[in-house]
This record gives C-alpha cells, sequence and structure tokens, in this order.
C-alpha cells in the first residue's frame, strides 16, 4: 500500500539562464557542490564562513525556540542573496526532525524580509538519486549527460579527498613535531581539491593527500588517546558552531575520530543500493544499538548510540556528545547515554551548543574530561 | 510466559497518550479481560519524581511521563503499557521524544518491570492493527478475531467520546460518560460575552495540574473556552489546507488544526497558546499561527510552562490578556454603534431636507 512520494513542487520564477544558485553551509560542502554546479553550467554564489556576524543576523530573524543550525541556515541565505544569488538550495529529510520545517519556515522569513528568489528542495526521503538528478536538472537545465557525469565524480572525488584530509589530519594532530604542521598541510589541499578541474586529477586526489600528509614528521610510538565526537550532523561538520573542537583536542595531543563524514553519508544515500556493498553507518549503528535501542526515532539519536556502543567494543578512550541546545533526537540521546556509559564502561562527555556558548567554560569542561580520560587509561595500564 | 503477565493486569501512565487515546485502550484492554491500573493524577510529587531520572533538557511531559511510570511501579504494577506512536499518516511524524517515549523510559528508569511497547508507524507500514497484535501478543493472546472485536469495541468508546467532546461536553464529562458506555446530552449553552481558543495538547491542557487548571480559570472569567476536542479530524486538517500551511506533525494538529479552524469562521475573540518550554515543535507551530493571527489582527497570547511556573504569575498573564480582549470587544461595539447612531443621523438629516425643500422624486 505504499504511496507514491509527493514531487515536491519546485519554484520556477526565475529563468534558468539567469540562475544565481546557494546554498547553506555545512562543513565543506561548499567546495564539491560548486565543482559540480560550475560544470554543469551555472552561477553560484558562496556565503562567507559562519561567525558571529553571521549567527547575528540568523538570530535576529528567527523564532526563540528554533535550533542553531536553522539561524545559521537563515543567515547563510541571507548574505547569499545579498550577494545576489536568486536560487536558494536546501535539502530536506522530512519524518526525522525539525529539518523537515526549515525551508518552509526559511521561504516564509526571507518573502516576508522582500527577498525574491527561487527556493529548491532535495527531499532525500525515497528515490533519492532520481530526486537529486531532477532537482539538478531543474536549476540548470542542463541537458549534456557527459557534463552530469564530470560534475557528480568530480563533486563525489573532492568530497572523499576532504575526507580523507580530514581523517589524516585528525590522525597526524596530536602526533606531529612541529606544531601545525597538519594544519598547514589540510588547508593547502583544501585549497587544491577546490581548484582542481577535471576529473582525472580529483581522481588523483586522494592519493596525493596521503602522499603528504605522510612526509609531515610525527612522534609514531606516542601514546594518544582517542576519543569519537559523536552527535549531531551539523554541529559536528561546522567548525564555528562546535567551536572548532577537533582542532581544540587535536592540540592537546588527543586523536579525534569521527564517524559521521560526509562524504560516506552522501554515498550511502545517493547510491542506489544495488551499488553500495558496504555495511552502512546507519545499519552498523542499528545492530550495535539495539541493546538500548529498538526503533529509530528520528534525527541521529540511533547513530549516536550505535556509535558509542561500538567505540567502547573497539578501544577507544572516550566520547563526546555534541549536540544544539532543544535539539529534540539528541536529547533523547543524553537521556540513554547515562546508561551506556555504564554498563559498556567508557566515559561521555554531553555539551549543549546554543548561541551564547562561553568558550573558556567549554574548554574548561573538556581538559577536565581529557584529564579523566588520561588518569584512566593510565589506571588501566598499571593494572595490566 | 513471565508471571507478572498472567495476572492480565496493565498500567496505563496518565500522561502523553493517554489524553488522547484512553478511550480506545480502555475499551480494547477490557475486551481482552486485561484490566487497566491507572496512575494518580499528576501532583507536584510525581513531576519533581520524574525530574529525577530524565536529563534536566527534556520537555516537561516526558518529565511527568516518567514520573507517572514511577509512580504505576510504586503501586506495585509492573507492566506498564508504552506505546511509540511514530507516524499517524504517511510521512506524517510524531516528536522525536514521542516516538522514542520506550526508549527513554526502558533506559533511564533501572527497575525490574515488563514494558509493552507495541509500534504504530504508518510510513513503514505498520498500522494500527499490527499495534494491537502486539500488544495483545505480550499477554499471550494470538486469536485474530478476538483482537479485531476488541479493536472495534476500543473505536466504539472512543468515538462515542469524540461525540460528545464534539458537541460541546466538557473533556472530564466525556471520558466519564464514555467509559460507562452512557451518552450524554449536551446542557443548554450559556452565552459568554468573550470566547477563546487555547492551541494547547491534550496531554498538557486536560492535566490540571500542568495546565493549572486554565479552563476553569477561564471560564470564571465568563470566557467561553473552545479546546481541539471540539473539532472534528477533517476540519481541522481542511482549515489548515485553507490557510496555506500543510501538516507535518502528526500530534501537531490539535494545535494548528484548531487554531486555524476557529480563526476562519471567526467564532472566537483571542487565542492562547500553551506549551511547554522546550517542545521543539511547539515553538515552531505557534510561530505559524501567530504570523496568520497578525495577518487578521486577532490576538495571541503564548503561554509557556515548565515545572516551575508560578500559577500567580500565569494568573496575572491571563487575567491581563482576558482584560484587554473585553476591552478590544467594548470599543468595537461602541464603534458599531456609532456607526448606527451616525447612519441613523444621517438619514434623518437627508428625510429633513427632502420634507423641506421638497424636491424628492
Amino acid at each position: 500500500m505504499e504511496k507514491e512520494p509527493e514531487q515536491i513542487k519546485m519554484e520556477n520564477k526565475v529563468p534558468a539562464k539567469e540562475r544565481i544558485i546557494a546554498w547553506p553551509r555545512m562543513g565543506r560542502i561548499d567546495i564539491p557542490l560548486k565543482a559540480l554546479l560550475l560544470s554543469l553550467g551555472a552561477k553560484v554564489v558562496i556565503p562567507p564562513p559562519n561567525s558571529n556576524e553571521a549567527l547575528e543576523i540568523g538570530v535576529r530573524n528567527s523564532i526563540e525556540g528554533i535550533c542553531l543550525p536553522y539561524k545559521l541556515n537563515l543567515a547563510n541565505y541571507i548574505m547569499a542573496l545579498d550577494k545576489g544569488a536568486n536560487t536558494l538550495m536546501m535539502f530536506q529529510a522530512p519524518g526525522s526532525c525539525r529539518l523537515g520545517n526549515y525551508t518552509k519556515m526559511a521561504q516564509k522569513t526571507l518573502k516576508s524580509m522582500g527577498y525574491e528568489f527561487d527556493m529548491v528542495i532535495f527531499d532525500m526521503y525515497k528515490s533519492k538519486m532520481k530526486q537529486t538528478l531532477h532537482a539538478f536538472w531543474h536549476v540548470t537545465h542542463c541537458i549534456n549527460p557527459w557534463r552530469y557525469y564530470k560534475g557528480f565524480s568530480l563533486g563525489f572525488n573532492k568530497f572523499f579527498a576532504i575526507d580523507t584530509a580530514e581523517r589524516l589530519l585528525f590522525y597526524t594532530r596530536p602526533r606531529e613535531l612541529n606544531k601545525g604542521d597538519a594544519e598547514k598541510c589540510y588547508n593547502k589541499w583544501l585549497k587544491i581539491t577546490d581548484e582542481t578541474n577535471s576529473v582525472l586529477k580529483a581522481k588523483r586526489l586522494k592519493k596525493q593527500i596521503i602522499e603528504d600528509f605522510k612526509k609531515i614528521p610525527i612522534d609514531k610510538d606516542k601514546k594518544v588517546p582517542i576519543v569519537y565526537l559523536i552527535g549531531e550532523f551539523f554541529v559536528l561538520l561546522d567548525p564555528y558552531t562546535n567551536q572548532n573542537i577537533e582542532k581544540e583536542l587535536g592540540e592537546m595531543g588527543v586523536e579525534v575520530q569521527r564517524q559521521i563524514m560526509f562524504g560516506d553519508w552522501l554515498e550511502h544515500v545517493l547510491k542506489p543500493s544495488i551499488f553500495y556493498h558496504k555495511e552502512s553507518h546507519r545499519e552498523r549503528s542499528v545492530k550495535y544499538a539495539k541493546k538500548y535501542m529498538k526503533r529509530a526515532i528520528g534525527g541521529e539519536c540511533i547513530e549516536t548510540i550505535g556509535d558509542t556502543v561500538y567505540a567502547a567494543k573497539h578501544g577507544i578512550d572516550g566520547i563526546i556528545h555534541i549536540s544544539p541546545f532543544s535539539c529534540m533526537p539528541e536529547i533523547v540521546a543524553q537521556n540513554i547515554l547515562p546508561k551506556v556509559s555504564k554498563e559498556e564502561d567508557i566515559p561521555i562527555l554531553s555539551l549543549v551548543l546554543d548561541e551564547q556558548t562561553g568558550k573558556a567554560g567549554y574548554i574548561t569542561r573538556i581538559e577536565a574530561f581529557i584529564d579523566l580520560i588520561k588518569r584512566r587509561r593510565m589506571k588501566m595500564t598499571n593494572k595490566v | 510466559m513471565d508471571k507478572k503477565l498472567l495476572n492480565k493486569k496493565v498500567g496505563i501512565p496518565r500522561a502523553i497518550s493517554y489524553y488522547n487515546n484512553y478511550p480506545f485502550y480502555y475499551g480494547f484492554f477490557n475486551h481482552l479481560g486485561i484490566e487497566i491500573v491507572l496512575s494518580d493524577k499528576t501532583t507536584t510529587k510525581i513531576i519533581n519524581e520524574g525530574c529525577k531520572y530524565v536529563v534536566s533538557d527534556t520537555c516537561l511531559p516526558v518529565k511527568v511521563y516518567a514520573g507517572h511510570v514511577v509512580n504505576l511501579l510504586d503501586k506495585g504494577c509492573d507492566v506498564i503499557f508504552v506505546p511509540s506512536i511514530q507516524s499517524t499518516n504517511y510521512k506524517i511524524n510524531n516528536c522525536s521524544k514521542i516516538r522514542g517515549l520506550p526508549e527513554i523510559i526502558r533506559n533511564v528508569i533501572n527497575r525490574e518491570f515488563i514494558m509493552i511497547e507495541p509500534t504504530l508507524d504508518k510510513t513503514e507500514n505498520i498500522d494500527l492493527k499490527d499495534f494491537c497484535i502486539e500488544t495483545a501478543r505480550v499477554f499471550g493472546i494470538s486469536d485474530e478475531k478476538l483482537i479485531k472485536e476488541a479493536m472495534k469495541a476500543g473505536w466504539s468508546i472512543y468515538n462515542s467520546f469524540l461525540e460528545m467532546t464534539q458537541s460541546g461536553i466538557p473533556y472530564q464529562e466525556a471520558l466519564a460518560n464514555a467509559l460507562n458506555r452512557n451518552s450524554a446530552k449536551k446542557t443548554i449553552d450559556i452565552v459568554k460575552p468573550l470566547s477563546v481558543v487555547i492551541m494547547a495538547h491534550g496531554y498538557n491542557l486536560f492535566d490540571e495540574r500542568i495546565s493549572m487548571n486554565i479552563i476553569k480559570k477561564l471560564e470564571k472569567m465568563d470566557v467561553k473556552v473552545y479546546t481541539s476536542l471540539n473539532v472534528p479530524h477533517e476540519k481541522a486538517i481542511s482549515s489548515i489546507h485553507s490557510l496555506g500551511e500543510v501538516q507535518y506533525w502528526a500530534n501537531e494538529l490539535e494545535l494548528t488544526g484548531t487554531a486555524a479552524y476557529y480563526l476562519l469562521n471567526n467564532k472566537v475573540d483571542g487565542v492562547i497558546a500553551l506549551s511547554a518550554f522546550g517542545c521543539g515543535p511547539d515553538s515552531l507551530m505557534v510561530d505559524e499561527i501567530s504570523y496568520h493571527c497578525k495577518e487578521r489582527s486577532m490576538p495571541l497570547i503564548h503561554l509557556t510552562i515548565d515545572e516551575h511556573t508560578g500559577e500567580a504569575g500565569f494568573v496575572t498573564r491571563l487575567e491581563a490578556f482576558v482584560d484587554m480582549l473585553m476591552r478590544k470587544k467594548r470599543s468595537q461595539l461602541e464603534k458599531k454603534s456609532d456607526k448606527l447612531e451616525k447612519q441613523s443621523a444621517e438619514i434623518l438629516k437627508i428625510r429633513n431636507d427632502k420634507v423641506l425643500t421638497g424636491t424628492s422624486k
């Protein structure tokens, strides 16, 4: 009795040739998406990175009770529209959390502010690839299949390159001998990735990045505690919102591992299931979270729990769980985590972020947590 | 089968889905021969008990729910019915906390008890029948015919309850009558000078401790109160469609549908939004309705409640709102009567002129 998902009506006021496209920032999504849209022959505007100024704009124009990611998204839209964009893109997944309300609310708010634009929505719920292609056709009116091939393979390869660079950065940062080497290398490759314009070169990026990171002198024998970073998708990926927690932890000599990577997620979401053979992150989480959760309840709640159990079973030293204030799925996760922590014997720190989070207090808590982990590790090794 | 289940007793916490679905549960379990144990009415003690178990960021209704579960356990009832109502229609989901109620309860309350946790998820094609079969299976009942009959019994009580509330009978009375299988008739409607609609979830509004008896307080101030129970489901949906909105959340229809219905038919003088602090969907939906209220210049007050809300401040705000409505209505009436006077004066003047000059045709 499956009903067909309704085709979302896409606005079509701006002629395809005059479209200037913008989308909200989330992690480094701008680099691959820009490559894709440019190769489809579209013009793009990239809003400036999230900052206090952006947040202020967002807070001013949205209601109080909405979650932090929306406020930043709205600010991105406003800044992009001011820079001349006339088409806004957003993906949504109904049935997860308040994310499904974002587009409609943003549309209403922006229209009441007097902006004129088209909103194009990617519905990531079912029949994803078809929807995505349709949405890209809609914004660009490009019918050349070679360009689609080029765009998508550029985009995907860039995603994987960035993910690889990020993983290597997390590994290298706590071990590097000269402080700042890893960061420099990462930034250099981000720039190169952004500038790469041919499929062949893009395919080679991943290998080159691995080789280049190998050149950084590191202390291989250094015993580094490993911390899993879990929580809400947006907060994890956006360095402004999470106050660059990865860097802070890396500089404290802690290796960060993040299970949610944009490229992995996108591959799982977009690739038709026939071609996707790996165990996806979600499947793994459902498997591991079984003892505590029997059903998915939207958002990344089940991933949070699943990752925690996975971490405990694979000798990870601690978990840092971050979420924006009043995020509903993560509140459920927060309720479950103490029990997981107790039964699986793994330390967990839950951090709730909002627009007022002071950095000093935040760092103090992380430092205390890291001390706890280190001492715990020492105790364990002494016992053995 | 567990010994506890042989007693054929089930505990239903007097919170969240109790307020909307209890007539159905009552009919269903009674037909299956299962005794229902209800938790006590919400008290401050129950709320405090619940707060001890869940994280402080959790919204009030879930805290209250946890308190009621503990209350049931204290009463010695250790089979508890905690449904997970994921979605009530294709892609129309509930809020995460309601969807994950069993997950929360299982993990925060560290005591021995059996939880009956059926799932209702129409997006994934798990409908009410599966929900009921799953519930009955726990008690070792697998006779599909019996389950079907029990569902029918549940529906008949639920429908008579809805019929009564929609005719204007207050919640408590309608519930009592429905459970006793009586059908009450609407008493004479007393005309009151003001009327408001309260947009709130059943579990906030009809819980006398949480809502601080707001309905009675308003009635004492001579205000007629409409609630979500007065609006039929189809009309709620059609009203939000005619406001140009679509339904996104399952249980938010109670709020938006009701408010939209009364906004459109101009039956009320004001809207009162009552929501729990930290309620995600409510924050959006109240905003949505307030946008439409502004367009139609309908006064709206948003009252937020949490476990600390002091009653005095709450009453003051209500009184101020009612006073404002009263003043608005009076000035409108005055304007109207002024207009009438003016018109009649003009008519008189014209008449006099005609008589004096004698040029009328």
